[in-house]
């Protein structure tokens, strides 16, 4: 037994097939038969159903140069940036582009150029770009994707126009695929992963509900990290990801009814409210030593739109407009609209509506039981640091919480975190709540 | 009992010794850069000699600032925040919030019960408003920080307080202009003091009673004024505010030791 540990822990046991059916995407991304697309992380959910289509995207593909290889990603951003693209763009962009502007990628092969993109009218400030500099590069066709939402109070006669307008974005650009790259969709496959989708969300809701409502925490955000792609970013088989997910969450059940830990040491959970810095995820295991535990994100687990924290104390779903599960679905458009859904105000969620965002994350550290919060100063990218601020008062002065900062360029851009400094605060932080390291 | 602190700043070592938890003797060296090592060895001795204490006296040394994992004689590190906290509580009991002015680090802390740490924050990774920042603009402006210490507030020209680059900029710009370099310094000054209040003021509930100022930049009486000036404190500044990480660290290594 560590010194300090308290509960039993055990490695996990879903981790092998994780591995696998992450060697099997990396193998299906490399397929250089495709007809190459552009997309943005969540509006192309259907690409898959082009059986010989190859999204490239910047996230996770930007993201994965930093982890990976961090002297590639710096050399792509500085082709980036001798084009004029400076560090406020989005990290995971400008390695991505830098790699299309070096013409190969990390393990030298030759960057595939696309033949279309699809760029996004993200909340996170400059994605819509991500489509226009490809476009210009090569130069193809683009779609341009115009994802409307509403902030304030549900307008159901505002809903009307702008979901019609979504779908319309939605089935205009499959019907244009097919027809000018002669590629056939998969229908049925497209049905399969929407109901998929839909069971997955329910898995990941029981998830979050064991970490958020058991000491000790079954799953650090560290381990969910580890697999949360899977099956969303990696889009592998939709039922392979389904039997994973029912895999994880009966393990993380199991976990949690037997007093297993994801750490033995647990004395202090913390949450954050955005992606960490991808090259830099040791500070995780740093925290360890303190009996520190990180039981998620607002990011990785999107509370908003899955929990709701009762005034009673208790956690129920969150009620959201939504299609019964049963909605027939016998045709594309049938299709197109259960997965846009009804709510022109989806996703009302921690990072598109900046209003929200300041409640939620008090919402988010009551659901989770956290003690403190870590919360990053981005200066681009993945929601930047809007509201950072006004989200710790409200942690602080609400539940009286411990809330600490650290700062950087953006979670797939190392250049301006001081990893010495980070780890310094972190100490900081745990010796001004009384904390000793339980190991070095 | 003998215990040592040792403060590693970017710029300065400073050591105090303690007997029996009062201050028996103190020293400050330069960092040393790369060497610095070689510097806190330096330091430590000359602390000891003023002491008049010798080596195998001490119990336990402590350490503390951004070079503390230079110092291969400490027993126990500390961070600088909760240094600056024992530091101003000890010298002050009542006091309720410290602000640490370094070289190149700003800090201001809420002090909590049992000298816990209620709330922290620090600037963000820019020289500006930082010791640094001044040590470097004295010597555009051909003055000592002493000199910079004896200024007073601007009249018109300021300089720009959200970057050290663009900062010097704008006071090449003013001297240009055939502004006085006593104008600008004046401007820097209160660009410096600008910076330091905004880290004052992003803690929740800053407070304007029993704020214990500490650090080298305390002992520059032009900052203070304008940092008083902005932040409407009336600060507390020891005797040993340079010394103040030092003690800091010291005092827990004493009541453990």
């Amino acid at each position: 037994m560590k010194e300090g540990q308290v509960w039993e822990t055990r490695p996990l046991e879903f981790w092998a097939k994780a591995k696998e059916l992450r060697a099997s995407w990396q193998a299906s991304a490399g397929d250089e038969a495709r007809v190459v697309g552009q997309g943005s992380t969540y509006s192309v959910d259907w690409a898959e159903c082009f059986p010989a289509l190859n999204v490239v995207e910047d996230n996770p593909g930007g993201s994965m140069i930093q982890a990976k290889d961090s002297p590639f990603a710096r050399k792509c951003r500085l082709a980036s940036e001798i084009r004029g693209w400076g560090r406020e763009i989005c990290g995971y962009t400008n390695n991505l582009w830098g790699s299309m502007f070096l013409g190969y990628e990390q393990d030298g092969r030759p960057f595939p150029l696309r033949q279309f993109v699809i760029p996004m009218g993200a909340e996170c400030d400059q994605h819509t770009k991500r489509g226009q500099q490809c476009r210009d590069f090569s130069p193809v066709p683009q779609w341009m994707e115009d994802h409307c939402i509403y902030f304030g109070e549900d307008d159901p006669e505002r809903d009307v126009p702008i979901i019609e307008h979504n779908d319309y974005c939605q089935l205009r650009q499959i019907n244009d695929i097919e027809r000018i790259f002669g590629q056939k969709f998969n229908d049925e496959k497209l049905s399969d992963m929407i109901k998929a989708s839909e069971i997955i969300v329910e898995y990941a809701r029981d998830i979050q509900v064991l970490i958020g409502t058991t000491k000790p925490a079954p799953l650090s955000a560290k381990d969910l990290y580890s697999v949360y792609t899977i099956g969303h970013l990696t889009k592998v088989d939709p039922q392979e990801t389904v039997n994973f997910w029912k895999m994880v969450r009966d393990e993380v059940e199991w976990r949690a009814k037997n007093h297993i830990a994801a750490l033995g040491t647990e004395r202090f959970r913390w949450i954050e409210a955005h992606p960490p810095s991808w090259h830099f995820l040791k500070y995780y295991r740093y925290m360890e030593k303190y009996g520190a535990v990180c039981v998620g994100s607002q990011y990785l687990q999107q509370n908003c739109e899955l929990l709701e924290y009762k005034p009673d104390g208790g956690i129920d779903r969150r009620a959201a407009p939504k299609y019964p599960a049963d909605t027939p679905i016998k045709t594309r458009e049938d299709a197109i609209r259960v997965m846009v859904g009804p709510d022109a105000r989806t996703p009302r969620a921690w990072k598109s509506d900046e209003y929200i965002r300041r409640d939620s994350i008090v919402e988010f550290a009551k659901i989770m039981q956290a003690d403190g919060a870590l919360l990053p100063l981005w200066r681009s990218g993945v929601g930047c640091t809007l509201t950072r601020k006004e989200q710790a008062m409200r942690l602080r002065n609400e539940l009286g919480l411990s809330v600490i900062y650290y700062e950087g360029s953006q979670p797939g851009d190392r250049t301006d975190l001081d990893e010495l400094r980070f780890l310094d605060h972190l100490d900081t932080w745990m010796e001004s709540l009384g904390f000793e390291k339980l190991e070095d | 009992m003998i215990t040592a602190g040792i403060d590693i700043g970017v710029e300065h070592i400073k050591v105090i010794i303690l007997k029996d938890r009062q201050i028996a003797g103190r020293a400050k060296g330069s960092s040393g850069g790369a060497d610095r090592g070689g510097m806190v060895e330096q330091a430590y001795q000359a602390a000891l000699r003023d002491a008049g204490a010798t080596r195998a006296d001490v119990v336990k040394i402590a350490a503390t600032g951004k070079g503390k994992h230079n110092a291969a004689i400490a027993d126990v590190l500390i961070s600088e925040q909760v240094a600056a906290a024992k530091a101003a509580r000890f010298l002050y009991p009542g006091a309720t919030c410290v602000v640490s002015a370094g070289a190149d680090e700003i800090m201001a802390a809420v002090l909590g019960e049992k000298n816990r740490i209620n709330e922290y924050t620090f600037n963000q990774k820019c020289a500006a408003g930082l010791g640094l920042f001044l040590e470097s603009m004295a010597r555009r402006l051909g003055m000592s920080l002493e000199d910079m210490s004896r200024l007073g507030a601007p009249k018109e020209a300021a300089v720009n307080e959200g970057c050290v680059v663009m900062a010097e900029l704008d006071a090449l710009s003013l001297l240009n202009h055939g502004v006085s370099r006593e104008e600008v310094g004046g401007a820097v000054i209160s660009a410096a003091a600008v910076r330091a209040a905004s880290v004052i003021h992003d803690i929740t509930k800053p407070a304007k009673d029993c704020v214990v100022l500490v650090g080298g930049l305390a002992r520059n009486a032009a900052f203070v004024r304008a940092l008083k000036a902005i932040s409407g404190i009336e600060f507390l500044i020891p005797g040993e505010a340079e010394y103040a990480g030092a003690l800091g660290a010291a005092l827990p290594v004493a009541e453990t030791a």
